[in-house]
């Protein structure tokens, strides 16, 4: 993986664990995106309806954002 | 998945394939290592071997599922940038879905439009996603104070004339 040296221009180098939670960041916006979408239809179409299917999204938008975020993180600290 | 550094073309496979395996191996340990630590009966003994064994059945299974659709996307990315002859975000969106079209071929169509949406929405995401980070983070990391134009250079005449271009 070509580095980019700071140089002349002094930009701080982002070290790996820098790196590392900006994946995290990155895979858990992703994920929760994702959970929204597909957490709706998998909601509905189990029959949850009103204040139970608000609640049955939340938790998949929690759960496939912890996995995104997870893996991005691992990807992301296998590469510096 | 990466954005910012990626290997040129033809070796971005393998570098995909191998990242994706190594990603799903340690991510699918740190998973299995919990689930099989808590499906275990009780007993500090029975847990610890439980999530051992878990890990050992599961963990290159989950490295091989995501190893074949890295292989396959930066295939499939690999093959549009040569055919259209550019690198924009809709590649990889178009490789992520046909990805999923791909590997659920074998469960017949609605399988295959189903698996190929997500596969699509789901890079989409990520190129968005990657987007947004690049445009913050440019704001975000303070570059230093560039280094200033050698004037000197500008006030010299130019042997061939003026450069600017008159229509």
């Amino acid at each position: 993986m070509p580095v980019t040296v700071g140089g002349p221009y002094g930009q701080s180098q982002p070290g790996c664990f820098d790196k590392i939670k900006m994946g995290f960041m990155m895979g858990c916006t992703v994920g929760m995106a994702a959970g929204a979408l597909f957490g709706t239809f998998s909601c509905l179409r189990v029959g949850m309806r009103g204040r139970e299917l608000i609640s049955g999204i939340g938790k998949t938008m929690m759960q496939s954002g912890g996995t995104f975020g997870t893996f991005m993180a691992i990807g992301m600290g296998i590469r510096c | 998945m990466e954005e910012y550094t990626r290997e040129p073309c033809p070796w971005r496979i393998v570098d995909d394939c191998g990242g994706a395996f190594t990603m799903g191996i340690i991510g699918g340990g740190i998973f299995q290592a919990i689930k099989g630590f808590r499906n275990s009966p009780q007993g500090m003994k029975h847990r610890m071997k439980g999530s051992l064994i878990s890990i050992r059945t599961r963990a290159p299974q989950l490295g091989g599922s995501f190893a074949v659709w890295g292989g396959l996307f930066s295939m499939i990315d690999c093959s549009l940038v040569k055919v259209r002859g550019k690198e924009d975000p809709w590649n990889s969106i178009t490789s992520g879905a046909m990805t999923g079209a791909i590997l659920a071929a074998r469960n017949g169509p609605v399988a295959m439009v189903g698996s190929a949406a997500m596969g699509g929405i789901l890079l989409a995401l990520i190129e968005g996603a990657g987007i947004l980070l690049t445009r913050f983070a440019s704001s975000q990391f303070v570059n230093g104070p560039p280094i200033p134009d050698d004037a000197s250079q500008l006030t010299q005449a130019s042997p061939f004339g003026s450069y600017q271009q008159y229509q």
